[in-house]
């Protein structure tokens, strides 16, 4: 059946017209990611529009090039003029920047771009591994689960705005409300329409998404005139050799730091909302921590490279199992493909591998196939990258400003999305300024409207409320939900304050509640290991307690 | 005296909406069907994103309240004032209102016209004006907005909005 399945996706992707396709999204990819200030998610709402006209597997390979190809540019411009061009890239200009600098910038190419397709080739195999088990529990869940696990991802999401985190749950709160404009999926009613045709109609997700992400993208970057006119980079005539052997070498040696930050990224992927941008930092972080020459990062130690950009690319695969899975987006880019999907009539969810085997398996083979071909034209293409900088910022966001309102209204062919655009830009525009994280708006408005429909399910099965914590998978989602809104508290206070030493061991035991109602063999065994462990932890809370009062 | 920050200000311009909200609320028909009344949701959402609002707003009470006359306002590289903020903000405003323009016009000019024009008079007016500058920016838009309009004419097959003053594209 697999076999089967895996045949069916390959002979879908390998047509000549769908590598061409994913050979010039990964190239678009490639290009957006080494240009600083332009974002992955904004290459990938760009490319919305060309694959409206394209089969589900064919439009959903071509994001996914444009992905891995965004997620690899970064690492061009950081190493080679020390700015990120993507914020997952950022670390990687901790030590590939000095590594350049020292002379080496063909070593620290390479260690990035064998690091970044390893670590995605990684991410590869969780994706087939775990996506099919993890839409099987999935299949376990009823309304109230599902509700309560949108509820979980909204939290997560605005828990992630750091120490905005009031303007994050604002945001997400905004999301929601956006998403409620217009008729009601359920019952048909307008809703905050005021009579008005225009509100009426409702908000098109992908007009919202382009205008908060690309178009106040675009304003910001022109917002001063200097640095509009400037290229984006005086790299001048960059002649580089990346240093492949060695920089296998080098990988292969440091395979445990590499392993490590890939499972890293998977994990941060597998998080909703929690993308690749943290994910290169978390690696750098531990990788650090691990080495025997931690005094070594920051002037070019391989490792440093390595973490990140591994890392970094193997988010894309976690982002894509709980995408494929359970139907929720892991990330902003996510959130897209799901949005595309749904224009396809195709609805992840935890039945989606099982019920569109083709699709969800070409997702797979995708995502593979998408690491060596940007490898290949990451090697082939350096002095296009280089090309590509040179270019002023205000002549991009001239091009770019207009091929949204074309590339919008090419969605239902009506001006009333290319009008949705300006107006969600320049709320888009107002956020960042305030400095309103976008990503909670962005997933509210995607998960809005899911929530709400896994709701009126819930209540059409019963109206008694306590269904939400007598069910377990509902209570293990809500309790996270709880947990993750102290959790940038717990972060910020972590080895500081004695309160975040119980975070811990009480978020294990409130966790192991819900496991030991499943019943079955494994989940109550898991939960008499995460009871041993918080007992442990528990212990040796009254020792670490005293270090943090003495320190 | 503190003065009130920013936050406060938005959080103020922020309950005001949530008020404004609740009352939108109160006015979602109620078709007596179904578990879920359409407007339970939206009432729910409102009522949390009031909550959060409250919070952003005692927040910043606090904050401006901690603030001492000895507290350094945050570097911000603008002049003060209204003119200080335009002035600041003018490329952004200048673009949005070209691009409403755009919007605005695309019934009579179309979108190959308008959206060539638009990209002109962006490159312009972000870039400078040189009788050299005039002759690159309008190649720019003219080939660009020439080949995107015909990619989604020709390639995607994408109708797109024609002008009244040259019907033919």
């Amino acid at each position: 059946m697999i076999i089967e399945n895996v045949l069916t996706a390959v002979s879908e992707l390998a047509t000549f017209k769908t590598l061409f396709l994913m050979t010039i999204g990964a190239m678009a990819g490639l290009l957006a990611g080494a240009i600083p200030g332009f974002t992955i998610a904004m290459a990938i709402v760009l490319t919305l529009p060309f694959t409206f006209g394209m089969e589900p597997s064919q439009g959903v390979a071509t994001m996914i090039g444009v992905y891995v190809g965004g997620l690899s540019g970064g690492l061009m411009s950081g190493i080679l003029i020390g700015i990120p061009g993507t914020p997952s890239s950022v670390a990687t200009t901790f030590d590939g920047f000095p590594m350049a600098r020292n002379g080496d910038p063909g070593f620290a190419l390479g260690l990035g771009v064998w690091s970044s397709f390893f670590g995605g080739i990684i991410a590869t195999i969780l994706l087939v591994a775990i996506a099919p088990q993890l839409a099987k529990v999935g299949l376990e869940f009823q309304p109230w689960d599902y509700f309560a696990l949108i509820f979980f991802a909204l939290t997560v999401t605005a828990s992630l705005a750091g120490d905005n985190m009031i303007k994050g749950l604002i945001s997400g709160a905004l999301g929601l409300i956006i998403a409620c404009v217009g008729e009601d999926d359920i019952n048909g009613v307008q809703r905050f329409a005021f009579g008005n045709d225009f509100l009426g109609e409702g908000f098109a997700f992908l007009p919202v998404l382009i205008g908060l992400f690309a178009f106040s993208q675009l304003m910001s970057d022109v917002r001063d005139t200097a640095s509009a006119r400037k290229s984006l980079t005086d790299m001048g005539d960059v002649r580089v050799r990346i240093e492949h052997r060695r920089a296998i070498t080098t990988i292969f040696s440091d395979w445990i730091n590499l392993v490590r930050s890939s499972l890293i990224g998977v994990f941060t992927g597998v998080l909703p909302a929690a993308g690749s941008a943290i994910s290169n930092i978390l690696a750098y972080d531990q990788a650090k921590k691990a080495s025997p020459t931690p005094e070594k990062f920051g002037t070019g130690h391989p490792g440093g490279i390595i973490a990140p950009e591994a890392a970094n690319n193997a988010t894309a695969g976690g982002a894509l199992i709980t995408m494929m899975a359970l139907g929720i987006p892991g990330d902003i880019v996510t959130a897209v493909m799901l949005g595309a999907l749904l224009i396809h009539d195709v609805i992840p969810s935890p039945a989606f591998i099982s019920e569109q085997p083709t699709i969800a398996y070409a997702i797979f083979i995708a995502f593979f196939f998408a690491n060596f071909l940007v490898l290949i034209l990451q090697t082939g293409a350096l002095r296009g990258f280089v090309m590509v900088t040179r270019v002023r910022m205000y002549v991009l966001a001239s091009i770019i400003l207009v091929y949204c309102g074309i590339g919008v209204f090419s969605l239902n062919n009506i001006t009333n999305d290319m009008w949705t655009l300006a107006i969600f830009g320049v709320i888009g525009y107002v956020m960042r300024t305030l400095k309103f994280p976008l990503a909670p708006m962005i997933l509210g408005v995607v998960l809005g409207p899911i929530a709400e429909r896994w709701l009126s399910r819930s209540l059409a099965l019963s109206t008694d409320v306590t269904e939400f914590v007598t069910h377990p998978w509902s209570l293990f989602f809500l309790i996270a939900s709880l947990f993750s809104m102290g959790f940038s508290f717990y972060q910020k206070d972590r080895g500081k304050k004695v309160w975040a030493l119980w975070y811990a061991p009480l978020l294990m035991l409130a966790l192991t509640v819900p496991l030991f109602m499943m019943g079955g063999m494994v989940r109550p065994v898991l939960a008499g290991l995460m009871i041993v462990w918080a007992a442990w932890m528990l212990i040796k809370l009254p020792g670490n307690a005293r270090s943090i009062r003495a320190a | 005296m503190t003065t009130a920050s920013r936050d406060t200000v938005v959080s103020i311009v922020l309950l005001l909406f949530c008020g404004f909200l609740i009352w939108a609320g109160y006015q979602i028909r109620d078709p007596q069907f179904g578990e879920l009344p359409p407007a339970a949701w939206p009432k729910g959402v409102t009522w949390v994103l009031t909550g959060f609002c409250v919070v952003y707003f005692v927040q910043s009470i606090i904050a401006d309240r901690a603030r001492t006359p000895d507290d350094t306002a945050p570097v911000v590289d603008r002049a003060p004032g209204l003119i200080g903020w335009f002035r600041y903000y003018f490329n952004p405003i200048i673009c949005l209102s070209l691009y409403f323009a755009f919007l605005a016009t695309l019934p009579y000019f179309g979108t190959l016209i308008g959206g060539t024009l638009l990209v002109f008079a962006l490159l312009s007016f972000l870039g400078g004006v040189t009788p050299r500058l005039l002759v690159i920016h309008a190649l720019i838009a003219v080939i660009s907005v020439g080949a995107m309009w015909a990619l989604f004419t020709f390639g995607l097959r994408v109708l797109l909005p024609r002008g009244e003053i040259f019907p033919g594209i």
